[in-house]
């Protein structure tokens, strides 16, 4: 499949998506009863034309687009880490307010570090914990900023 | 004149501070580190740094957020010089005669012209751009509903139509960005909108977010499948990082011609940095004597972009500062950060906060200095940075641009929405989507649908607004003309 048909489908599905939600948006009863749909009908509309064409380019030989290379083969790893790395952000999230900010940062970075800068893992464990104490002791401390204060935080004097 | 004068001293009372000028080291100093990283650029290195900002008074943390953005511009073609690789587009062609002038030996003198170049050429962007500024604000300030609609299409059409690639492409760009800025409550109505339940929804999508992850997390991604490159360059033989009179003499009329030329890209919106060195570098070869000296380490060939640059990133101030339209990545990422310092850029800033907007004009002026200051006698210890692998630096990349998300409201869904967004931005990268117009509508999306609305209700839902009111009327004929230049070029493009 090429980038221009790919972009194509993406531009129409959510052209569609969107123009579906916004036609079921209350109608309002005063005021323009058009306001607050009119200018996503014709965002939701660009982007489905957008989508037709880019999928009718691709008809011309002469203007027919790349075809698309995730390489997903190719650079196995490269998206497994890049899976890996997003699934572990997320968690970050997720756990932040509930763990405290010291020990869900040193531990995110500590795994980013690991999937990235593999086997070395003193190097890592170093990287990890320098960065959460130095950030958490420059927005913390210094800039007075409130992060999340999990056990370990409440036991610090400042 | 006077009044110009008054102002600009107004803003350097504002900016000019022992804390500021502290501020400004500090925050030249990481610009130019993270400007330098191979593969990182500008944009990349505003969008992380945000957060030293947190807890600053607001005219410190413009003034810092000032010096990272200039940083950012003068480490950007270090990696080029050094290692032959560019920070972001916009340094490719120091690569062309900046890497050859390394090979000979001499790297200094490269290191030293690409800041005196920087400094010059900002230096002529900012005084163009002090004279700029006022009367484009004053102008802009009549604009109504219309005329503010048809300016907004025509900075977005102008975005994909002067930049390269794909122009239905942009144009998707543009719509996903648009309907991104719907997302939330509805300005003008109190309706919800596209929130699907999702209470963290409910405020919108905020685009601060979204940079940090299409300028850190995806530029992370895209860089792990080079994360086992080690670059080398030998730091004995940089030599001494100073120009001799000889050398400056050469550079000095290109830097001179070529500062004029960036600022006029930088005004134009869609036409960054990019285009304004490799303009400036053809400018240069077509009147050079020797034009077959270019590309193999001469002088001119790296003063000429290195000015065009710094003036260009001036010259992309006047729309930002002055109508609220980031014309680059770069300058929407600073966008963000003033507008996180409660800092609006717009017709009315000149107005209502005269301290603030000739505050940010004093502090990059005085940042230049600072920044050309710093990058002399620094250069050499600074581009020793480079050594340090990205299998090390890509790890803080991430995380700073994550803990930057999490200090910007203090919401872990915005984590979520910052590594979607990442995801996103590299998948887009392999469709070769453009990521610059997204961000762009994603910002000026709100006001363009108001604009829009409200022009509406003054005509009674007719369109003809647009073109009765005649400035809003040349802006649809420019959008109109920008978008049929695009067509023709590509056309001829793809016929040779």
């Amino acid at each position: 499949m090429t980038t221009n048909f790919i972009t194509g489908i993406i531009s129409i599905a959510l052209g569609l998506f969107y123009t579906i939600t916004a036609m079921l948006l209350p109608r309002m009863a005063m005021g323009d009863k058009l306001g607050p749909k009119i200018f996503p009908y014709v965002v939701g509309t660009v982007a489905i034309i957008t989508g037709i064409a880019l999928i009718l380019q691709d008809r011309n030989p002469a203007k027919k687009s790349k075809k698309a290379e995730f390489g997903f083969a190719k650079y196995k790893s490269v998206w497994i880490r890049i899976a890996l790395i997003s699934i572990t952000g997320i968690i970050f999230g997720l756990v932040i307010d509930s763990v405290g900010y010291m020990i869900s940062t040193a531990v995110f970075m500590f795994i980013v570090a690991i999937l990235i800068n593999k086997n070395r893992y003193v190097q890592n464990l170093i990287i990890a914990l320098l960065f959460s104490i130095i950030t958490y002791g420059v927005f913390a401390v210094a800039l007075k900023l409130s992060l999340p204060r999990g056990f370990l935080e409440q036991m610090l004097p400042f | 004149m006077h009044t110009i004068l008054m102002n600009l001293a107004v803003g350097f009372q504002t900016a000019f501070t022992f804390t500021n000028i502290v501020w400004v080291f500090v925050g030249g100093i990481l610009g130019t580190v993270i400007g330098m990283l191979p593969g990182l650029g500008p944009a990349t290195g505003v969008a992380i740094l945000i957060p030293i900002t947190f807890g600053m008074n607001p005219a410190t943390a413009l003034i810092t957020m000032a010096a990272v953005y200039y940083g950012a511009m003068f480490g950007g073609s270090r990696a080029s010089i050094m290692i032959n690789t560019p920070g972001d587009a916009s340094a490719i062609v120091s690569c062309f005669d900046g890497y050859p002038m390394t090979k000979a030996g001499k790297a200094g003198t490269a290191l030293a012209i690409s800041a005196i170049a920087s400094f010059i050429g900002g230096m002529i962007g900012m005084i163009f751009l002090i004279f700029l500024s006022q009367p484009v604000a004053s102008a802009a300030l009549k604009f109504g509903p219309a005329e503010m609609f048809s300016l907004m299409l025509f900075a977005l059409v102008a975005t994909i139509t002067l930049s390269e690639g794909n122009l239905l492409k942009g144009l998707f760009s543009i719509a996903l960005g648009l309907m991104l800025s719907t997302i939330g409550i509805d300005a003008l109505s109190g309706t919800m909108r596209f929130t699907y339940g999702l209470s963290s929804l409910q405020d919108g999508i905020d685009f601060l977010v979204i940079i940090i992850g299409v300028y850190a997390v995806t530029e992370v991604y895209k860089n792990l499948k080079s994360i086992d490159t080690v670059y080398k360059f030998d730091s004995k033989h940089i030599g001494k990082v100073w120009v001799t009179k000889d050398e400056f003499k050469q550079s000095f009329w290109p830097m001179l011609r070529s500062s004029p030329l960036g600022f006029v890209i930088g005004v134009l919106p869609g036409m960054g940095g990019t285009i304004a060195t490799f303009m400036s570098y053809a400018m240069e070869k077509n009147i050079s004597k020797h034009p077959e000296k270019f590309g193999k380490g001469t002088i001119e060939g790296l003063a000429a972009p290195e000015a065009a640059n710094n003036a260009c990133s001036c010259g992309a101030l006047v729309p930002l500062l002055t109508l609220g339209i980031p014309g680059s990545g770069t300058t929407a990422v600073m966008l963000g950060a003033l507008m996180l310092l409660g800092v609006r850029p717009g017709p009315t800033l000149f107005t209502d906060h005269p301290e603030i907007a000739w505050g940010v004009i004093a502090s990059m002026l005085i940042g230049n200095i600072i920044l050309v200051i710093i990058n002399l006698p620094l250069a050499i210890p600074l581009v020793q940075l480079l050594r340090v692998p990205q299998r090390i630096m890509l790890p803080l990349i991430m995380g700073l641009g994550l803990i930057g998300t999490y200090f910007l409201n203090y919401s872990s869904s915005d984590l979520i929405l910052v590594i979607i967004a990442g995801v996103v931005g590299f998948l887009f990268s392999i469709l070769e989507v453009p990521l610059p117009p997204l961000v762009l509508a994603l910002i000026l999306g709100s006001t363009t649908e108001q604009s829009f609305r409200n022009s509406l209700v003054l005509s009674d839902g007719s369109p003809a607004i647009f073109f009765q009111k005649p400035i809003s009327a040349v802006f649809i004929v420019l959008a109109a003309v920008s978008l049929a230049y695009a067509l023709i070029k590509r056309k001829r493009q793809a016929a040779k």
